[in-house]
């Protein structure tokens, strides 16, 4: 049985439709992150599971149980906000046992329940303190906690990520990932940074414009990306797309105006001039720590190479371009989907 | 650390503080301090003023006059205030969404605050009439003979003491629009985040104002019972003017405010009525400093 299942869900923003027929399952336990741009309607598609905002069209299916007309507090889910949403008149405690408090459980089994999952995010320290004397780390696991008291049938996580530091987020992203593996519930993890949700998700759905993209493993959605939205939204910097009649394509192509040849930056090398493909013009290069990455023109088109940094071109050398056709993608250029190589 | 400024911009600053500085002087503090000093004369406005040290003081404390003004205006702080609030809090947290007529709604919440005082109190005259103003007319309806549905006789608004008490303070429960707005601006400006999560957690209407609404907005509702605590002694003065005259009888509507006014300006005993304005200033202190302290212990609790 799923834990989550959306069918043909439509939802709107006033008179916009921001959501078109979305369907989407996500196993019971597993963790799948929605990834996209702002404005693809990714937190719209959590707040209608959630019930936050209603689906116009469609079902929402949560542990088998149609919650489409129910109310939020019905569907036993829980969320975690980016803002984290925590009542700053509250200690730690009572924003955790805020749930089971408003909901008429005893005194004794929310102080149990509230210790429970304080203990499990790391947060057993802080239960007296209120948010104004937390850190943004720490006030983001009370969040979590609040959201794991429940012991809800979905976890729906709305980029909790995005308020920390660089260095606070991967801390996080792993302790996210090994309480996820821990408490094994299915959650729904939005976020706009690809590098999370490769980390993370067991499948990712890959949204733009309120529509699904592609759905797939992290492995799926990096080996073959369905579409080019895909190919250049995953993979930083993004993958190489170049018309089909152009001077870069691999051996033994014809000249093809209806395809769109990719690949990534690390397939590209400079240094061979044997078996180059062409030859380009360095016009920008961005080193970042060990990598750099080489900005080429090549024609009309531009290229990215990815390489150590001590053996990076200079600005205005011409180079010679070899690419490791064995890794290209192939998309038509009309539908811009994937099509076999 | 002071930031240098220019020569030139000093003497700009002190000129445009100027005209404020002049009339805040010229206009509030001069005077304060002379009834100060007039509460220990007898001064009836054509004479010079004679000094009588505490006699003013000692006059107020035998005056039953007065002292019915204190309690009168004691009791509609104690009713008025606390009711207002609680009011325009209701109101706001009932109109924050947008949905139909929402604007319309708040217009009237709003509207009766923007009326003159002195045209509102003409017509609460006539809505409080005894035998053809409205409020009767609507009380009468069942019942016969000139009684309510419940046989009783309707409330003489206008010559009973007790009747007359309410209907001061009913009046002042309808101009509450500029507090009304800061309220529903105070409320609109809280986290939606909050609210959905609670929502998410399935708390009822009651636990979610109980529980967030009313400590969130608690900082300003303490705000403003304080300034309608001092405000009060006023707000009750031109309806005891216009509406019962200070009366029925025995002075059932003289609040300090009217008894300060009729003592400096119709029995000329300026004298007397700036010891009064005195003891109405003590006594604000007084209620703002125990609010002060109950609020500052409430935040302490709430750790705001």
């Amino acid at each position: 049985m799923e834990g989550l299942q959306l069918r043909q869900v439509c939802a709107s923003r006033g008179h916009r439709e921001v959501l078109h027929g979305l369907d989407l399952a996500v196993a019971r336990g597993e963790l799948l992150v929605v990834l996209g741009p702002s404005g693809a309607g990714k937190s719209t598609l959590l707040r209608v599971v959630a019930g936050l905002e209603p689906a116009t069209a469609g079902a929402v299916v949560i542990a088998g149980r149609d919650v489409t007309r129910l109310r939020p507090g019905r569907r036993n889910v829980s969320m975690v906000f980016q803002s984290h949403a925590l009542f700053p008149h509250m200690t730690v405690a009572e924003n955790i046992g805020f749930g089971p408090f408003v909901r008429g459980e005893s005194r004794h089994e929310v102080r149990e329940r509230v210790a429970r999952a304080a203990i499990a995010v790391g947060c057993g320290l802080l239960l007296d303190r209120r948010p104004d004397q937390l850190s943004g780390g720490e006030r983001q696991r009370v969040a979590l906690a609040r959201a794991l008291v429940r012991e809800p049938d979905v976890f729906l996580l709305d980029e909790p990520l995005s308020n920390l530091d660089a260095e606070l987020r991967a801390e996080t992203r792993g302790e996210l990932k090994a309480l996820h593996e821990r408490v094994g519930t299915t959650m729904v993890h939005v976020t706009h940074d690809q590098v999370e949700a490769l980390i993370l998700g067991d499948r990712i759905a890959v949204m733009r414009a309120g529509r699904l993209e592609q759905t797939g493993t992290p492995q799926e959605i990096w080996q073959s990306p369905a579409t080019t939205f895909v190919a250049r939204f995953v993979g930083s910097p993004a993958m190489n797309l170049l018309p089909g009649e152009g001077p870069l394509r691999p051996p033994g192509m014809a000249a093809d105006p209806e395809r769109v040849v990719g690949f990534r930056p690390d397939a590209v090398r400079l240094s061979d001039p044997a078996g180059a493909d062409c030859t380009g013009t360095v016009y920008r290069v961005d080193v970042i720590g060990e990598d750099a990455h080489a900005y080429l023109r090549i024609g009309g088109d531009t290229v990215v190479a990815r390489m150590p940094t001590t053996t990076r071109p200079a600005v205005g050398d011409t180079v010679a371009v070899a690419v490791r056709w064995d890794d290209a993608h192939f998309f038509d250029a009309r539908t811009e989907r994937r099509i076999a190589a | 650390m002071r930031i240098d400024r220019a020569p030139g911009e000093r003497r700009q600053l002190a000129l445009m503080l100027a005209p404020y500085l002049i009339g805040l002087g010229g206009l509030v503090l001069v005077p304060a301090v002379i009834t100060l000093v007039l509460a220990f004369t007898d001064y009836d406005l054509i004479r010079p003023p004679q000094w009588i040290g505490l006699g003013n003081l000692a006059g107020l404390a035998e005056d039953p006059i007065f002292r019915t003004a204190l309690t009168n205006s004691l009791v509609f702080a104690a009713v008025a205030v606390p009711a207002r609030l609680v009011i325009a809090l209701l109101l706001a947290v009932l109109l924050h969404r947008r949905t139909t007529f929402v604007g319309t709604a708040r217009t009237v919440a709003a509207a009766p605050y923007a009326m003159p005082e002195i045209a509102y109190g003409l017509l609460w005259l006539w809505l409080f009439n005894p035998i053809y103003g409205p409020i009767n007319q609507l009380l009468q309806i069942g019942g016969k003979d000139g009684l309510t549905a419940l046989r009783r006789i309707p409330p003489q608004w206008l010559t009973d003491p007790t009747h007359a008490r309410m209907a001061i303070i009913v009046m002042s429960l309808f101009t509450i629009g500029e507090t009304f707005l800061i309220l529903l601006a105070v409320r609109r400006a809280l986290p939606p985040q909050v609210y959905e999560l609670a929502a998410i957690e399935d708390a009822m209407s009651w636990d979610v104002f109980r529980r967030i609404t009313l400590p969130l907005m608690a900082p300003v509702l303490g705000l403003l019972l304080l300034r309608d605590t001092i405000a009060s002694f006023q707000t009750s003065f031109v309806p005891a003017l216009v509406v019962t005259e200070g009366g029925p009888p025995p002075y059932a509507t003289t609040y300090l405010s009217l008894f300060v006014y009729r003592n400096a300006f119709e029995y000329l005993r300026y004298g007397y009525a700036a010891a009064a304005t005195l003891v109405m200033l003590a006594l604000t202190l007084v209620a703002v400093a125990v609010q002060w302290r109950l609020i500052r212990r409430a935040q302490r609790l709430y750790g705001l």
